[in-house]
C-alpha cells in the first residue's frame, strides 16, 4: 500500500467524506464516557438475566462475539495504530488454537496453562513471522503475511495426529481452578469477559503510552520517525508480536468455546473477515474493533434465522460503509474531528 | 580536526551518479552551506549523511565516530539531525503532539507502553520550552496539516532540534516561503549559530551568502570547490555552471 | 518413479500454470495500472466457469460454452466497473479489500441463487475427451493439451497486445507511471475500462476451460484467487511478463511439489512422518517460493516500477 501521507489525492478524498454531521459524543458527552461501563455491566449480568427472556442460546453467542473482538482488537491495534496491514491475523488465532490442542493431546488440562500457552506460542510465532515480513513495504507486506498464514493453515491440514482437515474435538472442558469450576454454569463467559475487558483495558492505555504514541507515528510517516531516532523495524516488530499473542489467547479461548478446533478457522476468508470487521467499526479506533464484530456477527446471526441467502446484505453493507462511512462506525463516537484519525 | 567528514560518497540510480566521490567537511559550530543548480544531487547528499539511503561507497564520520554503517535512527542518536525539503510533519496530529513524539525519541525508552504519556511531566516540559523557542506556543493545539506553510517548516525545524544535534542538515528550510517567512527563517537560522554546526542546502543566494561561514558547489554530484563566499562569488566555472544560470532573486 | 512421469506431471505443471496466468494477468493488470487490489477477480473465475458448465451442458458445443462465458463475464465485470470499482482506483488498498470483499459475499449468494449450492459436473467436449499419444508410454489427455495450447495462444496474444498496440503503450505507461499518462492526455477511464474488461475475460476464459477438470462450487473463486496473487507478487506487480515466468514457476513448484514430495520423504523419512509432512509441504511450497522471491527482491522478479 501506498504511504497515505505521501498521496495526498487519497488523503483529500478521505477527510471529503468524514461526517458533517455532529457526533454523538459532542451531543451527549457523559453518556458517551460512561458507556463502555454500562455496556460492562450490561454483559456482565446477562447470563442471569438471559433465562427470564428466553434467551440462553444467545450467552454463548456473546461469548464468541466476545472471543472475536478480542481478536479484532489485537487486529486494530496493529493495523490500525501501526499502519500494518496484516492478512494473515487468523494463522496466529490458529497457532493458539492449536497449541490448546496439542496440551490437550498430551494429556495436560489446566485452562489457564494452555491458554497462557496459546498467548505465548502465538506471539513467538508472530516475531518470527514479523521480523521477515516488515521487511517488505505496502501490497508486498499483506501478500507476504497472507503467505504465512497459509503455510500455517496447510500445516495444521496435515497434521493427521489433530485431526487433519477434520479437526480435533476437545471432549473434557479444561479446567480453570477448584472453586471456579462447576460453580455455575456460566463461569466460562465470565472469564472471557474479564479477559476481553483486560484485553480492552490494556490496549486502551498502550495506546496514549510513548509506545502507542510512537506506533502512530510510523504509521503517519515513517521516513520521519527514522530521522527522529526511532528504532522503527523494532517498535513494529514489538508491536506486532505483542497482536500476535493477543490473537493467540482469543485462539485458544475459541478452542474451548467450540470444544473443537479445525484448519478452517485459519482460512485466509478469516482472515479477511477480521480485517473487515476491524474496519467495519472503524480503524485506529478504541472500540472500532468490538463495535464492528458486534454488528457483524450480530447480522450474520440474524440473517441466518430468515435466510439462507445471508451473504450479500452483508456485502452491500460492506460496500455502503465503503461508500457512505469510510471512517467506520466508532467515528459517530468521536469527540471531535480526525481525533485518533483511522488514516 | 573537523566535526563532520564525508570521504568519497558514492550514489548511483541505474545509470545516474548521483553522488560522484563527495568530499566534504563541517567545522565545529559553523554554518556550511551547500549550493548547486537543481539535479545536482543536493538532496541525495542529505539523504546520504542521514541515512535514509544507503550509500554505495564513502565513508561519514561524525566527532570521530564513523556513522558509515549506522542506520538513520542511529546516526540521531550520535548527534545527527535533519530536515525535510518538503516539511515533514505528523500532519493530523497537534503541534504539540509533534513536539512530543520528537522529544520522546530522544529521552528514554519509547517500548514503555504501560504509562500514559500525557502524565510524564519531563516531556511535556520540553515540549513547551522547544514551542517557546520556535514561537510554536500560539498553535500547540493545532493541527499540523493546517498550519501555514512557513509554521510548517518551522515545525520540521523543531523536531530536529528535539534530537540536540552536533550536525543539523537543513533541506532547503526557505522553499516555496514568502520574504516575511524567509526572514524569520534566517533568524532562526542565526540564533542556533554556534551551537550546533549546520549543512544548510539553499536556493536563496541572499540567505545564503547572509548565514554561511564557508560554502561548497555541488555540479553534477561532485564538489566544484568549497570557501568562503568571497572565493565562490570569484570562482570562474563557478560563475559559469551555477551562478550564470540561476540569478539570485 | 520414472522419466515419462516426470515429463508427465511436468505438462500439467505448464497446464495450470498457464490457467494461473491467464487469470494473474487480468489482476496484475488492474493492480498496476489502477492500483486497485480487486479481490473479486476470482468472482469472475467463477462466473466464466458457471456459465460455461451450462451452456455446454444444454448446446452440446463446447466452443459456445466458452464464448458466452467470456461475453457474460465481461458484461457482469463491466456492470461491476461502473457501479463499483471506479469509484475505488483512488482510494486506500484496506478500502479496496473491504469492497471487492463485498462483492465476493454477494458474488457467493448471486451463484448459490442461480444455480443451486451443489457442485456442478462439467464434462469434457466429447472430441478433445481421450488421451493422445504424446510419445511412447505417455497417453496424456488431449483435453489437458487443449489447455497448454490455448493458455500459450493467449499469452502470445497479450504479449503482442502490450508491446506492439496503442492500446499496450497506454497500458504500459499506466503501469509504470500513471499520472504521467494522466498528464499527457490519455484518457485514463477509458484505458482502465478496457483493463477491466480484458482482465475479466481471461479470468473467464480461465474458468470456463478449468471447469471440466476442476469442481464448479461456490468458493472456487476465492480458492484460486491466493494462488493467483501470489503469481503477480513474486512476479513483480503490473508486470505481464512477470506475471507468465511467476504463473509457470509456480505452476511446476506446485505440481511437483504434489507428485514429487511425498514419494521423496517416504524415502527417507519413517512413513507416518513422512505421511504427515509430504502434503503440508506441498502445499506450502508455492508459498515459500514466494516468501524466498520477496526475500531477494522485494518488488518481485520483474518489477514494474523500476
Amino acid at each position: 500500500m501506498a504511504n497515505p501521507v505521501s498521496d495526498p489525492s487519497r488523503a483529500t478524498v478521505q477527510t471529503a467524506a468524514a461526517h458533517p454531521q455532529p457526533r454523538l459524543a459532542v451531543r451527549f458527552p457523559g453518556l458517551v464516557r460512561r458507556l463502555p461501563w454500562l455496556v460492562l455491566a450490561v454483559l456482565a449480568l446477562f447470563p442471569l438475566l438471559a433465562p427470564l427472556g428466553g434467551l440462553e442460546y444467545y450467552v454463548g453467542f456473546v461469548r464468541r462475539l466476545l472471543i472475536v473482538a478480542i481478536a479484532a482488537a489485537s487486529l486494530n491495534f496493529i493495523l490500525g495504530y501501526g499502519g500494518m496491514a496484516a492478512l494473515g491475523h487468523a494463522g496466529f488465532v490458529g497457532v493458539g488454537a492449536y497449541t490448546v490442542v496439542a496440551l490437550v493431546d498430551a494429556g495436560f488440562s489446566s485452562a489457564w496453562l494452555a491458554w497462557g500457552a496459546a498467548l505465548l506460542a502465538a506471539g513467538l510465532c508472530a516475531a518470527l513471522i514479523g521480523a521477515v515480513s516488515l521487511r517488505t513495504r505496502g501490497v508486498y507486506f499483506i501478500m507476504i503475511t497472507l503467505a504465512f498464514a497459509q503455510m500455517l493453515y496447510y500445516l495444521a491440514v496435515s497434521l493427521r495426529t489433530y485431526g487433519g482437515d477434520d479437526g480435533y474435538g476437545l471432549y473434557t472442558p479444561l479446567a480453570m481452578g477448584a472453586w471456579l469450576d462447576g460453580a455455575h454454569p456460566d463461569v466460562f463467559y465470565w472469564v472471557v469477559l474479564g479477559i476481553a475487558a483486560l484485553v480492552f483495558a490494556a490496549f486502551g492505555r498502550v495506546a496514549h503510552s510513548r509506545f502507542g504514541y510512537a506506533l502512530r507515528g510510523i504509521r503517519d510517516n515513517e521516513t520521519r520517525m527514522a530521522a527522529l531516532g526511532y528504532p522503527v523495524y523494532r517498535l513494529k516488530l514489538a508491536g506486532f508480536a505483542a497482536a500476535g499473542a493477543v490473537a493467540g489467547l482469543a485462539g485458544g479461548l475459541l478452542a474451548s468455546h467450540n470444544a473443537f478446533v479445525s484448519p478452517a478457522i485459519m482460512h485466509w476468508t478469516q482472515s479477511a473477515l477480521l480485517l473487515v470487521m476491524v474496519m467495519l467499526g472503524g480503524l485506529g479506533r478504541r472500540w472500532g474493533a468490538p463495535l464492528g464484530v458486534a454488528l457483524w456477527l450480530t447480522l450474520e446471526e440474524m440473517l441466518k434465522l430468515y435466510t439462507d441467502y445471508w451473504h450479500w446484505p452483508l456485502g452491500l453493507l460492506l460496500l455502503l460503509v465503503v461508500f457512505r462511512a469510510p471512517q467506520g462506525l466508532a467515528a459517530l463516537f468521536e469527540r471531535r474531528d480526525g481525533h485518533g484519525g483511522a488514516r | 580536526m573537523s566535526l563532520f567528514r564525508a570521504q568519497g560518497l558514492v550514489k548511483r540510480f541505474g545509470g545516474l551518479l548521483a553522488a560522484d566521490h563527495v568530499d566534504l567537511a563541517v567545522e565545529q559550530g559553523e554554518i556550511h552551506a551547500l549550493i548547486g543548480p537543481n539535479g545536482a544531487g543536493k538532496s541525495t547528499l542529505v539523504n546520504l549523511i542521514s541515512g535514509l539511503l544507503p550509500a554505495d561507497a564513502g565513508r561519514i564520520v561524525l566527532d570521530g565516530v564513523d556513522l558509515t554503517p549506522l542506520s538513520a535512527q542511529q546516526r540521531v542518536r550520535h548527534g545527527l539531525a535533519r530536515c525535510f525539503q518538503i516539511a515533514s510533519v505528523f500532519r493530523s496530529d497537534s503541534v504539540r503532539d509533534n513536539l512530543l513524539l520528537a522529544v520522546q525519541a530522544q529521552a528514554g525508552s519509547s517500548f514503555r507502553c504501560l504509562r500514559r504519556r500525557e502524565s510524564e511531566r519531563a516531556l511535556m516540559d520540553a515540549a513547551q520550552a522547544l514551542a517557546e523557542r520556535l514561537a510554536l506556543t500560539e498553535v500547540l493545539d493545532r493541527p499540523a496539516g493546517v498550519l501555514p506553510h512557513g509554521m510548517q517548516k518551522r515545525l520540521d525545524v523543531a523536531l530536529a532540534l528535539a534530537a540536540r544535534p552536533r550536525l543539523l542538515l537543513l533541506d532547503e528550510p526557505m522553499a516555496g516561503m514568502g520574504p516575511e517567512d524567509s526572514r524569520q527563517m534566517i533568524e532562526l537560522i542565526e540564533s542556533l549559530r554556534g551551537e550546533m554546526a549546520i549543512l544548510l542546502i539553499e536556493h536563496d543566494m541572499d540567505a545564503v551568502f547572509q548565514l554561511a561561514g564557508r560554502i561548497s558547489v555541488l555540479v553534477n554530484g561532485r564538489v566544484l570547490t568549497s570557501g568562503d563566499a568571497a572565493h565562490v562569488r570569484g570562482h570562474a566555472e563557478v560563475q559559469s555552471v551555477y551562478l550564470g544560470t540561476e540569478v539570485p532573486a | 518413479m520414472d522419466a515419462i512421469f516426470v515429463f508427465e506431471q511436468l505438462l500439467n505443471g505448464l497446464g495450470y500454470g498457464l490457467m494461473l496466468f491467464l487469470i494473474a494477468a487480468g489482476l496484475t493488470l488492474v493492480f498496476g495500472i489502477m492500483d486497485t487490489m480487486n479481490l473479486a477477480h476470482g468472482s469472475l473465475y467463477m462466473a466464466g466457469a458457471y456459465v460455461a458448465a451450462r451452456v455446454h451442458e444444454a448446446s452440446a458445443s463446447f466452443a459456445l460454452a466458452v464464448l458466452v462465458a467470456v461475453l457474460v463475464t465481461v458484461a457482469v465485470a463491466a456492470l461491476l466497473e461502473v457501479l463499483v470499482v471506479r469509484h475505488l482506483y483512488r482510494r486506500d488498498h484496506l478500502v479496496q479489500v473491504l469492497a471487492t470483499f463485498g462483492i465476493i459475499l454477494i458474488a457467493d449468494d448471486a451463484v448459490k441463487a442461480i444455480w443451486g449450492v451443489a457442485p456442478l459436473m462439467a464434462s469434457t467436449p466429447a472430441a478433445l475427451a481421450g488421451p493422445v499419444q504424446l510419445i511412447d508410454g505417455l497417453p496424456y489427455p488431449a483435453y489437458r493439451l487443449l489447455l497448454i495450447g490455448a493458455g500459450l495462444l493467449v499469452a502470445l496474444g497479450l504479449y503482442l497486445l502490450v508491446s506492439r498496440t496503442r492500446v499496450g503503450m497506454l497500458v504500459r505507461a499506466g503501469a509504470s507511471n500513471r499520472q504521467m499518462a494522466e498528464y499527457m492526455g490519455v484518457r485514463v477511464g477509458g484505458v482502465f475500462a478496457f483493463v477491466f474488461a480484458l482482465g475479466a475475460a481471461l479470468a473467464a476464459l480461465a474458468g470456463a476451460l478449468m471447469a471440466p477438470i476442476s469442481a464448479v462450487q461456490i468458493g472456487m473463486g476465492e480458492a484460486i484467487l491466493i494462488p493467483a496473487l501470489v503469481v503477480i507478487v513474486i512476479g513483480g506487480i503490473g508486470s505481464i511478463r512477470g506475471a507468465f515466468v511467476a504463473a509457470l514457476l509456480v505452476g511446476l513448484v506446485d505440481t511437483a511439489g504434489r507428485a514429487f514430495l511425498p514419494p521423496a520423504l517416504r524415502a527417507v523419512l519413517p512413513p507416518s512422518v513422512a505421511a504427515d509432512l509430504g502434503p503440508a509441504l506441498a502445499g506450502i511450497a508455492m508459498y515459500v517460493l514466494m516468501a524466498a522471491v520477496l526475500t531477494l527482491k522485494p518488488a518481485g522478479l520483474f518489477p514494474a516500477r523500476a
